[in-house]
Formats: structure tokens, C-alpha cells, sequence
């Protein structure tokens, strides 16, 4: 974890604080009957100490999503969606990690360096990684040409689609 | 059968044995695939959770592509699936969104309608090609194997998207196994998730989530795993070694196939055509017993 440079830019006619009450409108997290069908349905919490999707959810309805936004919990979700799945309530802590995720990174608090990679390797190539070079079981190279597939696909403008993405990546919205 | 093939950033950058075996497969069971021009990521992972307008964007992109070629979109991976469907489902319930995101993809002479149509491949594979084509091309039946399948999450939840199967209780990847000769077979953790999306901020707890599946697979005798997940694929194939030296079981041995593998092999086709030297998981006794 580490704050890397900013590669998105923040909206001043949208900003967090604004965005994070709308996206707490959504959450519903005022409705949570505390029944504990997320935590024991949950990969994570069987795995990682302090990872409790419950617990995320009674957080956000005491008014503490900034605490959430600053600790590594939100990143610790695998988004097997089984929480979202199973609430007999209807509320996503799935969803309402994702919302409070878009949120912390605008407000350039600490995230997995992972996400801004992926995203500039989208935006400059659009993909998340250009096409490697891997490994037979016998140790042989082979790369989607020795494979015998056709060249992988990018945008035609790629011009056109980066700064579509760029624009996009300024203007936010929770 | 004519459907726009929807590859995806991990099937198109390095899940080759998936896309060598799809493309081998499909045209003998009568499905025509049609290559996406211009196509790019669909935005989950990385938009997903970075920003909202984006992700929707690139979902959106690649399906005003299909709609373009006037032909449903058949996506390979669990995760493009899910994205495109949300994508879908979101747009045509805000107008206003549907602009913004069209206001982009005008830039490229794009234009998103809403009238693509999405499949997975276990919607195209059991309830459109259908049991009595597929058992048609086997020629090799693959008998006296046991497979535990995997369908994987974003196959099977959230129900309220719509998924191709089950959220609880997913049939058509067993049944998709036994009509190829093989067995397939109920275990617990069958809906359980591959941890691949840990990658990225805990790899340790990938290791111990996969491990755990392996594991119960092993001990419950199956001879194999089958996915059509790229990311679970990935994790129990690729890093199964990994995995094994993680959670210190030098016997976890699961071999790990793609379903269009097995399926090739069912058809009688070569190894080599199949990708199947990419798979890292220990497969050759399996593929022996196969007679391949």
C-alpha cells in the first residue's frame, strides 16, 4: 500500500464530500439487522483479522466511512459477491465497498498501487496488460502469434478513446 | 449461429488455452465467431473501483461494437460478463448516463442502443447448442474421470443482475461435464470464491483462500478441476504450484482444465490445438488416462 502520484483528476464541481452523501443514500446501511449472513458467507473474513463486511456496513451507519476510506479494509474484498447475494435486507456491502473505494481514491488516501497501473495501461492501451509471453509446462515460450491467434484488439482511435477516458476520469461521480 | 467474440484483457493477454480451445470447438458445434474490431477492456476490475463513468464507458464501448455488427455478444470471461450486464442494466435506467456515455462514443463514430444481447457460455453451451449436439461431436468420451466444477462468482451472483445459472445451487457446468462421458459431482465449496481479485493488495490470502478449494477437491477424490473462469483458472492452474509451497502440502495436486479443453479432447482433437501445454497444473496423468 502506498499513495502513488495522482493519475486522476478531482472534480471541483462534484467534490467527495458531496459525492460520499449520495453514495451513503444508496447504501442503505440503516437497515442492517446485524444478522451475520455476510461475515460467515464471507472468504475474507475467514482469512484476514479485522475484514468483516458486517461490521463495514454498522460503520457506515454510525458516520464512519472516513475511518473505512482510511484503512487498508476497503481493498481486502474479493468481490465474490456472496454478502450482496445473501443480505435478506438487500444492502451490498459489495457495492458499498466499491462506492467508498472511488471516494478514498479522489481524495488521494492510500490504495494498492495495483489499481492506477491497471488504469494507465487501460487508458494508453486499452487493456490491462498488453499480451505476454508465457510458459509451455516444458518450459517452451509461446505468445499469441506461436499460438496461431490473431493480433489482439485495441481501439482503432486510440487518440479518441484516451481522451474519452481522460475526461471521463476527471468528471467522477459516487 | 453467428456471435461477436468478446475476449477480454486476461483470456486475449495470456489465457491462451482458453481462446485456442474456444476457437476450435465452437465452429463444430455450429457456432460462428466473429472477431470484435477495436474492442478494449470492459473496465472491471480497474473502473469498477476507481471511477464510476469509466467503467461504464468501456462497457458500454464494447457492447456499441456488437451492436454494430448486429450480433449478440459472447463474452468468455466471468468478470466481462457481469460488467457488461450491470453496464446494460444501469443505462437503460438512467437516460442521462446513457448520453454522457454515447457523448463519448460519438468521438469514434460509436453509438450505444441498449439492444445488444449478452451470452455467457454456459447459456450458449447448455441451452443453445443443447446436450444431444454436444454429445453428437464426442468421439472420445471422457469416461471413468470425476471433474469438480468450478463456475465461478461472477457467473452466479448477483441473481438480481440476472446470472446464466444457480446463485446457490449452479447445475450447468456438471451437466455441461457429463455429457461429455466424464462425472462431475457436488462438493461444498463449489461456489466458493478463487481469491484472484486479492491479487493485487494481499497475495498471501489469495494463496490460502485457493489452497483451502484445492484441498477439499483432493480430498474428495475428484481427478481434476474444471472452470470457464480466466481468473480462477489463473489461481488454481497457473499458481497452483505457488499455492502448494503457501499453504505447505507438496501433495496438492489438482489438475485444472478449461471446459472447452476437455471438450476438444472430447472431439478427439490434438493436445496441441487445445493449448493444453500451457496448463501448469500436473494434467498428464489425466491426459493419459484420456488415451490423448
Amino acid at each position: 500500500m502506498m499513495a502513488p502520484p495522482r493519475t486522476i483528476a478531482s472534480n471541483a464541481a462534484d467534490p467527495p464530500d458531496q459525492r460520499l452523501r449520495r453514495a451513503k443514500g444508496r447504501m442503505n446501511a440503516e437497515a442492517c439487522d446485524q444478522c451475520g449472513k455476510c461475515p460467515s458467507s464471507c472468504p475474507v473474513t475467514a482469512h484476514v483479522e479485522g475484514f468483516n463486511p458486517r461490521q463495514i456496513i454498522a460503520k457506515v451507519a454510525l458516520g464512519r466511512e472516513v475511518d473505512l476510506m482510511k484503512s487498508q479494509v476497503i481493498w481486502t474484498c474479493t468481490s465474490c459477491l456472496k454478502c450482496k447475494e445473501r443480505c435478506p435486507e438487500e444492502i451490498s456491502p459489495y457495492d458499498a465497498i466499491l462506492a467508498l473505494r472511488r471516494i478514498a481514491i479522489d481524495l488521494e488516501l492510500p490504495h494498492p498501487v495495483g489499481f492506477d497501473e491497471s488504469v494507465k495501461a487501460v487508458v494508453e492501451t486499452g487493456l490491462t496488460q498488453q499480451p505476454q509471453l508465457v510458459r509451455t509446462r516444458d518450459k517452451e515460450r509461446m505468445d499469441r502469434r506461436s499460438m496461431g491467434l490473431p493480433q489482439a484488439e485495441k481501439p482503432k482511435n486510440m487518440a479518441a478513446y484516451t481522451e474519452s477516458l481522460r475526461e471521463l476520469l476527471s468528471e467522477g461521480m459516487a | 449461429m453467428k456471435y461477436a467474440l468478446y475476449l477480454g484483457c486476461t483470456v486475449q493477454t495470456e489465457q491462451f488455452g482458453y481462446e485456442a480451445s474456444i476457437r476450435v470447438t465452437m465452429p463444430r458445434l455450429g457456432v460462428e465467431l466473429a472477431d470484435m474490431q477495436g474492442a478494449s477492456c470492459c473496465g472491471f476490475p480497474p473502473f469498477s473501483s476507481v471511477n464510476e463513468l469509466a467503467w461504464l464507458y468501456s462497457s458500454a464501448r464494447n457492447m456499441a461494437i456488437a451492436e454494430g455488427m448486429i450480433l449478440p455478444l459472447f463474452a468468455l470471461c466471468n468478470g466481462c460478463h457481469l460488467s457488461l450486464a450491470e453496464t446494460k442494466r444501469m443505462l437503460a435506467s438512467s437516460p442521462e448516463l446513457k448520453a454522457k456515455v454515447n457523448g463519448k462514443l460519438s468521438k469514434e463514430g460509436l453509438s450505444y442502443e441498449g439492444t445488444v444481447e449478452l451470452v455467457h457460455i454456459f447459456e450458449l453451451l447448455h441451452d443453445v447448442v443443447g446436450k444431444d449436439k454436444i454429445q453428437s461431436t464426442v468421439t472420445h468420451p471422457l469416461k471413468g474421470l470425476r471433474f469438480a466444477s468450478q463456475p465461478g462468482c461472477h457467473a452466479i451472483r448477483p441473481s438480481s443482475v440476472g446470472r446464466p445459472d444457480d446463485a446457490e445451487n449452479p447445475r450447468k457446468l456438471d451437466e455441461l461435464v457429463t455429457w461429455l462421458g466424464a462425472d462431475s459431482g457436488d462438493y461444498p465449496e463449489k461456489i466458493d470464491c478463487c481469491g484472484s481479485s486479492l491479487a493485487v493488495s494481499s497475495g498471501r490470502t489469495v494463496m490460502d483462500i485457493a489452497g483451502e478449494k484445492l484441498k477439499a477437491i483432493k480430498r474428495q477424490g475428484f481427478n481434476g478441476m474444471v472452470t470457464t473462469c480466466p481468473f480462477c483458472f489463473k489461481v488454481y492452474d497457473n499458481r497452483q504450484r505457488a499455492i502448494a509451497a503457501a499453504v505447505a502440502d507438496r501433495e496438492l495436486e489438482v489438475p485444472v482444465f478449461y471446459y472447452t479443453q476437455l471438450l476438444g479432447l472430447a472431439m478427439g482433437l490434438p493436445q496441441s490445438s487445445l493449448g493444453l501445454d500451457l496448463n501448469q497444473s500436473p494434467v498428464d496423468t489425466v491426459l493419459a488416462r484420456m488415451g490423448a
